[in-house]
């Protein structure tokens, strides 16, 4: 078959023409965007003298307050940027301007809003901007048709750092629209230490979930004083198992030696394996040699995930720990390898195989 | 009148700082990138550097270790003051065995950076 060479030529003038069209349409994109970009520098440089103004602490010489209260919605923008980087007197001064400045009030209005992306970047506004006010309106996005709001609402409420929104947010890990446990962690973990008296309460919630996210946090924040609820909830065997498990793994992370013996008898009586195994970890973070002889007995456990656990305890106890291991490795029991494993890794970085199953 | 440099990748932050420090009377100098802020810290000899820790070209770490093994005595002295949102414990111990004199965290107070930066000043340097 030939082809006329003239259509050839038409069809190559053809994608030329095409290639130059679409060429140009990427340089014009780019200085579109350039200049946009340029623009947008050159907004806030003019206003940037607005904003020093705000946070100068001798005003006598500054810009008088209408010119700043009255200035483009580009300052809004400014100001919403450098909050999360500052705190104290100037962060109060900058949220101060945002409500002056009608910011807040508009925000609180779009909470209500049809649009979903309206709502999540209200509540997303008020957590930087409104700090401890509004928390009960921000908390009632927890409950949002649309996910990503209720995230934001999260997320909000832990920038906002008031700690009664800890009750919200623990109640938000359960029920029909739960949200995702990291999520509601992350808000929490952002309030700090002015919550965590109201997390030491919520140890005994109504939900596993929200109970065992906050064990967690407790270990996470190594709150001493949170030791004695988290010990009871390792000890109570009708609590469920997920909750003992992180319960003694905080206490491991609190590292207090009055927990020795609720996790020793975790270790020695349960039937959870994991349990046994979490147990263990616990104790060789705690580092109280009265668990040797325990830890000793756990060597000879069933479970090689529990044999392994214990042995890397005694190796985390000292000398004390380290001399019943050697004993151990010696002989021809079970236990002997992963003794010697221990002892190895006490030496140098040598990984012990993980058993089959065992995460 | 003492002489400081600030040497932060984003302009916002940076424009603030200098304006803070330079109602304290002192001479402040910008740079955006770590290379420029060593290039300029080496040409202007300052008496102080405010240093930004995650920065193009060079972070502040870099930055901090170069002028640490300045051939110049003087410049090797400098203090280097890091703000930086790097808060956690192995951090501290990088910044200060790359030899910052001093941290400041964000979010930060400009409040406390103005009492750090007077504190690594020789006496005087500050008006009130």
């Amino acid at each position: 078959m030939t082809v006329p060479l003239g259509g050839v030529l038409l069809a190559g003038a053809a994608v030329t023409a095409l290639i130059i069209v679409l060429l140009a349409a990427v340089a014009a994109v780019h200085l579109l965007r350039g200049r946009r970009t340029s623009r947008d520098e050159r907004r806030k440089r003019e206003l940037m003298p607005l904003v020093h103004a705000v946070l100068d602490d001798d005003p006598d010489d500054g810009i008088p307050r209408s010119d700043v209260l009255g200035a483009p919605a580009d300052l809004d923008e400014i100001v919403l940027d450098l909050l999360p980087q500052l705190r104290g007197s100037d962060r109060e001064t900058l949220r101060l301007l945002l409500a002056e400045r009608g910011v807040v009030s508009r925000a609180v209005a779009d909470l209500s809003a049809r649009k979903p992306w309206r709502r999540g970047r209200a509540v997303s506004l008020l957590g930087s901007a409104a700090g401890t006010h509004h928390v009960a309106a921000m908390a009632a996005l927890l409950a949002d048709r649309s996910l990503e709001v209720r995230c934001a609402a999260a997320r909000a409420l832990g920038k906002a750092g008031d700690p009664g929104a800890v009750a919200h947010l623990l109640h938000a890990v359960a029920g029909e629209r739960a949200l995702p446990t990291g999520v509601v962690g992350m808000a929490l973990l952002d309030l700090g230490t002015t919550a965590l008296p109201i997390l030491r309460d919520a140890l005994t919630g109504e939900h596993g979930a929200s109970r065992a996210l906050v064990a967690e946090l407790l270990g996470v924040h190594g709150d001493p004083s949170a030791a004695p609820a988290l010990e009871d909830l390792v000890r109570d065997a009708r609590e469920d198992r997920g909750v003992r498990r992180t319960a003694a793994a905080a206490l491991g992370r609190i590292g207090s030696p009055t927990s020795t013996e609720p996790l020793v008898s975790a270790l020695t009586n349960s039937t959870d394996p994991r349990l046994q195994r979490t147990a263990a970890e616990a104790l060789g973070r705690i580092g109280d040699p009265t668990a040797t002889i325990p830890l000793l007995a756990g060597l000879a456990d069933d479970d090689v995930a529990v044999r392994a656990a214990c042995a890397d305890a005694l190796a985390a106890l000292g000398a004390e720990g380290r001399a019943s291991l050697e004993q151990v490795a010696a002989g021809a029991g079970a236990a002997a390898p992963d003794a010697q494993a221990a002892l190895d890794e006490l030496d140098g970085p040598v990984r012990r195989p993980q058993p089959a199953g065992v995460a | 009148m003492s002489h400081v440099l600030v040497v932060d990748d984003d302009p916002v932050i940076a424009d603030l700082v200098a304006f803070r420090l330079g109602r304290l009377g002192l001479e402040v100098s910008v740079e955006s990138d770590g290379e420029a802020g060593l290039a300029a810290a080496r040409q202007l000899r300052p008496d102080l550097v405010v240093l930004d820790w995650m920065m193009p070209r060079m972070n502040g770490l870099e930055v901090c270790a170069a002028l640490r093994s300045d051939a110049d005595p003087a410049l090797a002295r400098t203090p280097v003051l890091l703000l930086t949102a790097k808060a956690q414990e192995p951090d501290l111990e990088r910044g200060f065995a790359a030899g910052a004199t001093d941290f400041v965290t964000k979010p930060f107070s400009t409040r406390e950076l103005i009492s750090r930066v007077t504190a690594a000043l020789p006496p005087g340097s500050v008006s009130a």
